[in-house]
C-alpha cells in the first residue's frame, strides 16, 4: 500500500487504524457520489475481509453511512458522513429510499390533469402555478419538475400537446406558444379504444408465432379462445 | 348507372389490346446513362406496368357514359346527363355525332366496378371514424363535407392531402349536408380551428386541407399502442409512445426517467418489446477512463412494425374464421347437449367471432390499403 498524506480530520479519526483511514480517504474521494465496497476493493489492496471490518467500523464511527443508489438497489452504497447523496444516487425528486415513488407522481399527475381540464388549454407556465397555488405538494416543484409530469401524461395519452394558434381557444396564448390540451372525450385514467387486434385473444397471444391451423396450438384447441368465447 | 358512374363506383375497363409506344432512343440512352451512373436500386418499369398503364382509359374518358342512353335521357336536365369534364364537351359532341347514326363498328364499351373508388370511401369514412373519437359532431360535419367537396379531385387512393379550400366554399359545402344545415359560418371557423390543432387539416393561406396521411397514420399508431397496452402493461405504453414519436434513438436511462418506470424494471420491458420485434436497440460501447461502458439504445421503426402488425392480423384472420368453421362442425357433433342450448350458444359465438372479424378487416384495411 503506497503510503499517503495524512488529511487533517476530526478527533475521532485519532481512534481508526491504518487501515480504515485509508478506506475512508477512498469513500470520500467519491463526494457526494458514494462508493460501492465493491468499486473500494478495486481502488485499495486489501482483503474483502478486511475492508469489510473496516466499513463496519467507520459506520459505527458515524463517519461512513450508507446510502441506497437507484442505479444498483440491491448493493451496499456508502458515502462520508459529511455529504448528501447527489440526486444521480438518490434519483432526485421522485425517489424515495432508492426506488420510485409512484404515489406520490400519480397524484401529481392527476392534479396537473385537472388543472389542464379546467382552463381547456393550459401553458406549462400555467399548470406549474396553479399546482403551486393549490398547495398539493409539500415540497415546491419546480417548473421542470412539472414539464416532466405533464410529459408523462403526455405519454399516458391523457394530455396532447398542441401550438397555439393564437385564435379561438388559444385567444390569450402567443401563437407558436405549446400548450397542453386534455384528449378528448374520456375522463382521467380512462383506457383508450381497444384496437381491433388487441380486442381479440390473438392480440395479446404470447404465442402466436407458434400457432398454425393443424399444429399443437391452433385456433381450434385455444385456450384463449376458450375462455373468450365461454364469457 | 349514370348514377353508378357519377359516383364514380364503375369505370372504363381498359382496352383489350393496347398499343404500346416504344421508347424513343433518346429515352432508351439517358435510362442507360442513368443505371450506369446512379446505380441505384430504382424499381424499373416493367413491360406488364407499362402495358397497363397503355391500355388505362384517359383520365376523361373513364368515367363518361356516351350515346346510346341519350335519347332515354332526353328530356332530364343537364346536370343528370353524363359527366363530362369541361373542354371535353366538344370531343364528346364529335364522338356522339358519328355513334349515333347506326355506326356499328363502334367498339362496345365494357364497364367495371371501380374498387378504387371504394377503397376510397373507405378510407374517407375510417378518417371520420377516427376524428370522431376526438373531437365534437361540428368538427365532424366539417370534416365530412371537406371530403364531399374535395373527393372528385383525388387521383390515387393513397392521397396525402386534399385540394386546399377556402373558407366559404367549405362553408357552402357543409350547408348543404344534412347535419350542417344550421351550422353558422362562425361556427365551422372554429371547427376548423378545431381540426387543425391536432393537425388533421392544414390551414394556410386562408385555405384549409385534410392531411390524410396524419389521420391515417394516427389512427394506425392507435393500434399498435394498443396491442402494446393490452400485451405488456401501461410502463411498457408510455415508453413504447415516447419512442414512437422520438426521431432519434434513445438511451435506456433516459427512457426510464421520461416514463416514470423504475431504472430495473425499464430494460427488462424493453427487452420484452425487442424480442417480439416491437422495438429495434443498438449497443453503443464507450471506453471511459477506467472501464468498458455499454449503453443500449432504442428506438421503433414505424415501416417494419406495421408490416409486423399487418402479419399478425392476417394471422389473426385466419384463426377468426377457422374458429368458426370449427364451431359449426362441433354443432353437428355435439348431440347430447340439447339443441336449444347448442343452438344459443352458437349464435353467440359467432355474432362475437364474425363481428370481430368484421372489425379486423377494418384494421387490416387501415393498414394495407390506407
Amino acid at each position: 500500500m503506497s503510503a499517503k498524506r495524512k488529511r487533517p480530520g476530526p478527533a475521532a479519526d485519532s481512534a481508526v487504524t491504518e487501515h480504515e483511514k485509508s478506506v475512508h480517504e477512498v469513500i470520500r474521494s467519491k463526494k457526494d457520489m458514494g462508493v460501492s465496497q465493491w468499486e473500494i476493493k478495486r481502488e485499495i489492496n486489501l482483503a474483502e475481509n478486511i475492508i469489510t471490518k473496516c466499513i463496519k467500523s467507520l459506520v459505527s464511527k458515524s463517519l461512513v453511512k450508507e446510502v441506497k443508489s437507484i442505479q444498483n438497489r440491491g448493493r451496499k452504497h456508502y458515502m462520508s458522513a459529511e455529504f448528501e447523496p447527489s440526486s444521480e444516487i438518490t434519483g432526485g425528486a421522485w425517489y424515495v429510499e432508492g426506488s420510485l415513488d409512484t404515489e406520490f407522481i400519480n397524484v401529481l399527475k392527476e392534479q396537473c390533469w385537472r388543472k389542464i381540464y379546467g382552463v381547456k388549454v393550459a401553458t406549462l407556465e400555467g399548470i406549474a402555478d396553479a399546482i403551486k397555488r393549490s398547495n398539493v405538494c409539500q415540497i415546491e416543484l419546480t417548473k421542470q419538475q412539472v414539464e416532466e409530469i405533464v410529459k408523462a401524461l403526455v405519454l399516458d395519452n391523457e394530455v396532447m400537446e398542441v401550438k397555439s394558434t393564437g385564435t379561438g381557444e388559444f385567444a390569450s396564448i402567443p401563437v407558436g406558444k405549446v400548450c397542453y390540451k386534455c384528449i378528448g372525450k374520456r375522463g382521467y385514467g380512462g383506457e383508450p379504444k381497444l384496437g381491433a387486434l388487441a380486442f381479440i385473444p390473438c392480440g395479446v397471444c404470447p404465442q402466436i408465432s407458434r400457432c398454425t391451423p393443424d399444429g399443437i396450438i391452433s385456433p381450434n384447441t385455444c385456450a384463449y379462445y376458450q375462455k373468450w368465447l365461454d364469457l | 348507372m349514370i348514377k353508378l358512374l357519377n359516383a364514380r363506383f364503375v369505370e372504363r375497363c381498359p382496352a383489350s389490346e393496347p398499343v404500346l409506344t416504344n421508347p424513343t432512343k433518346q429515352e432508351l440512352s439517358a435510362r442507360k446513362r442513368a443505371a450506369k451512373y446512379a446505380k441505384i436500386l430504382e424499381e424499373q418499369e416493367t413491360l406488364e406496368q407499362r402495358v397497363v398503364e397503355a391500355a388505362a382509359p384517359p383520365e376523361a374518358l373513364r368515367f363518361l357514359l356516351l350515346t346510346q342512353t341519350e335519347p332515354a335521357a332526353e328530356g332530364k336536365d343537364e346536370t343528370s346527363s353524363p359527366i363530362v369534364a369541361p373542354g371535353e364537351k366538344r370531343k364528346h359532341d364529335a364522338l356522339e355525332s358519328g355513334t349515333e347514326y347506326g355506326a356499328t363498328d363502334e367498339p362496345v364499351v365494357l364497364w367495371r366496378a371501380n374498387f378504387e373508388e371504394f377503397i376510397r370511401r373507405l378510407r374517407h369514412k375510417a378518417c371520420i371514424e377516427n376524428v370522431k373519437t376526438r373531437l365534437d359532431d361540428g368538427a365532424v360535419t366539417v370534416l365530412k363535407a371537406m371530403l364531399e367537396a374535395t373527393r372528385s379531385t383525388e387521383k390515387k387512393v393513397k392521397t396525402e392531402n386534399s385540394v386546399p379550400l377556402s373558407l366559404s366554399s367549405i362553408y357552402e359545402e357543409v350547408i348543404k349536408s344534412e347535419d350542417g344545415r344550421n351550422i353558422t359560418f362562425d361556427r365551422v371557423r372554429a371547427s376548423l380551428i378545431q381540426l387543425s390543432c391536432p393537425p388533421f387539416v392544414i390551414a394556410a393561406n386562408e385555405s384549409y386541407s385534410i392531411d390524410f396521411k396524419k389521420i391515417i397514420e394516427m389512427a394506425q399508431n392507435e393500434e399498435v399502442e394498443s396491442i402494446v397496452l393490452k400485451r405488456y402493461g401501461k410502463d411498457a405504453y408510455r415508453m413504447f409512445r415516447l419512442l414512437s414519436n422520438s426521431s432519434h434513438l434513445l438511451e435506456t436511462d433516459k427512457i426510464a426517467d421520461a416514463a416514470f418506470v423504475e431504472k430495473k424494471e425499464t430494460p427488462k420491458i424493453l427487452y420484452k418489446l425487442w424480442k417480439d420485434d416491437y422495438l429495434q436497440m443498438e449497443k453503443l460501447q464507450v471506453t471511459g477512463a477506467k472501464r468498458l461502458t455499454q449503453f443500449l439504445l432504442w428506438k421503433v421503426n414505424k415501416k417494419l412494425l406495421r408490416e409486423h402488425v399487418l402479419d399478425e392480423m392476417f394471422h389473426a384472420s385466419l384463426n377468426l374464421s377457422q374458429r368458426v368453421a370449427f364451431e359449426l362442425e362441433q354443432e353437428q357433433e355435439l348431440l347430447n347437449i340439447p339443441r336449444d342450448k347448442r343452438l344459443s350458444r352458437l349464435r353467440k359465438v359467432r355474432l362475437l367471432l364474425e363481428s370481430s372479424q368484421m372489425k379486423l378487416d377494418d384494421a387490416i384495411m387501415l393498414f394495407h390499403d390506407f
